[in-house]
């Protein structure tokens, strides 16, 4: 009978590679990403008219649908976020929310290309602002580290203290 | 030998993803996208609804000196066709525009009474939102009225020189009534203008610059525009500012 496990006979593994380790990492990543959402979203959404004004302010969407983009999105991050932050279906939350962030650094890159000096609206605000204030590297470089958060619970979703383990035990 | 057997039991239930007494994957999964998706439209019918009701309230009729719905208001329609156009949107709650008043408000108004210019107002109101009151929609109203009794650039002047100094105070109604008079509008023309601000003959106009501002792209205060071009604010002085007009001048 063998009672021995086979971890033990592989050694265990180096402490970077344990589920639980790895789980933790997860669990910053789906937090990172839920929580940024969340505030984003909770942040415009009591302001459609703001949100749309910044959605039409990239030039990039004809103006009545960058106006309904507008209105929908912060309902959107809002409930991504809060999917996200409770650890309720990580992989397909993480997975939309991060071909969203990919649309933003598409908009936010265009509009730098393009020469238009906007805030990027995604905490509330947007709009034409001074070109010496505008920050888009800085957008897009915290985007990225939003979508490597998203990567990693798309490939990974099992995280620490996650509802879904709770609740489809 | 049976504890063996239970033994290797106990492991396989272990093993076994336990399906009982926990929630339907595929139920919640359904639940929650229905949810979601209904909050989103609805979400989305109810700004949509609240923007529509916006645009329909007032009155629809043109103050004098706009010619259309959409269109600024031009502030000295008898400026000969050689001289620059010079479009300002601006916003009655935005710190950013008074300040451009305090500076250059004199030189403009007075190159407009000049006809050195052909000066065409943009009156936003896009700051209620962002302030979560309605000064700017009622403001805008209020100089639209005086403008129909030929003192929106008194008006306009007046009121910024008594914008408060934290944003998102906004004016009240006595102030706006008080910045008509100090407008030159007396007699019964304050209650013709009152009448005209109390019914705001002018808000579907006031939407309309709102709307038409957003399209051609100009989403922040104050936008200064010489011939159409953008005219940068950062380092204007009186004289930068006089030389670009004369340079525009046919």
């Amino acid at each position: 009978m063998n009672l021995v496990s086979e971890r033990s006979q592989a050694g265990e593994p180096g402490l970077l590679r344990r589920p639980r380790t790895l789980d933790l990492v997860g669990l910053v990543a789906r937090l990172l990403l839920g929580g940024v959402m969340l505030v984003a979203g909770l942040l415009k959404v009591a302001k459609p008219e703001v949100s749309a004004r910044a959605v039409q302010a990239y030039q990039i969407l004809p103006f009545d649908l960058a106006t309904y983009v507008g209105y929908g999105l912060p309902i959107l991050e809002v409930l991504l976020g809060a999917l996200l932050v409770l650890g309720l279906f990580t992989r397909t939350a993480a997975a939309i929310a991060g071909v969203l962030l990919v649309a933003f650094i598409i908009g936010i890159a265009s509009a730098w290309a393009r020469g238009i000096s906007i805030d990027c609206g995604c905490f509330g605000q947007g709009g034409t602002i001074d070109p010496s204030q505008t920050r888009y590297l800085e957008e897009i470089l915290r985007d990225v580290g939003l979508v490597l958060c998203a990567a990693w619970l798309v490939t990974r979703p099992r995280t620490a203290y996650s509802l879904e383990r709770t609740l489809f035990a | 030998m049976a504890s063996k057997t239970s033994d290797r039991r106990a492991k396989i239930e272990a093993a076994t993803p336990k399906s009982r007494g926990g929630a339907n994957r595929i139920v919640v999964a359904t639940v929650v996208a229905v949810l979601a998706i209904a909050a989103i439209v609805a979400g989305v019918i109810i700004a949509d609804q609240n923007k529509k009701s916006d645009l329909s309230k007032g009155g629809s009729s043109l103050p004098v000196g706009a010619s259309a719905m959409g269109v600024g208001l031009v502030a000295n329609p008898s400026a000969p066709a050689n001289v620059p156009t010079l479009d300002i949107w601006a916003d009655f709650q935005c710190p950013a525009c008074k300040q451009f008043e305090d500076a250059f408000g004199n030189q403009v108004n007075e190159m407009a009474q000049n006809n050195q210019l052909r000066l065409r107002v943009h009156m936003l109101s896009f700051l209620d939102k962002n302030l979560n009151n309605d000064s700017s929609n009622r403001s805008a109203n209020a100089a639209f009225c005086a403008a129909d009794q030929d003192a929106f650039l008194p008006y306009f002047r007046g009121l910024y020189a008594i914008q408060p100094a934290q944003e998102g105070k906004g004016y009240t109604d006595a102030q706006l009534r008080q910045v008509a008079e100090a407008s030159g509008i007396n007699g019964a023309g304050v209650d013709r203008w009152q009448k005209c601000y109390d019914a705001r003959d002018h808000n579907q106009y006031v939407e309309s610059v709102q709307t038409q501002s957003a399209k051609d792209g100009v989403n922040s205060t104050p936008t200064i525009k010489l011939n159409g071009k953008p005219l940068q604010l950062q380092g204007l002085t009186p004289q930068t500012f006089a030389a670009q007009v004369k340079a525009a001048t046919q």
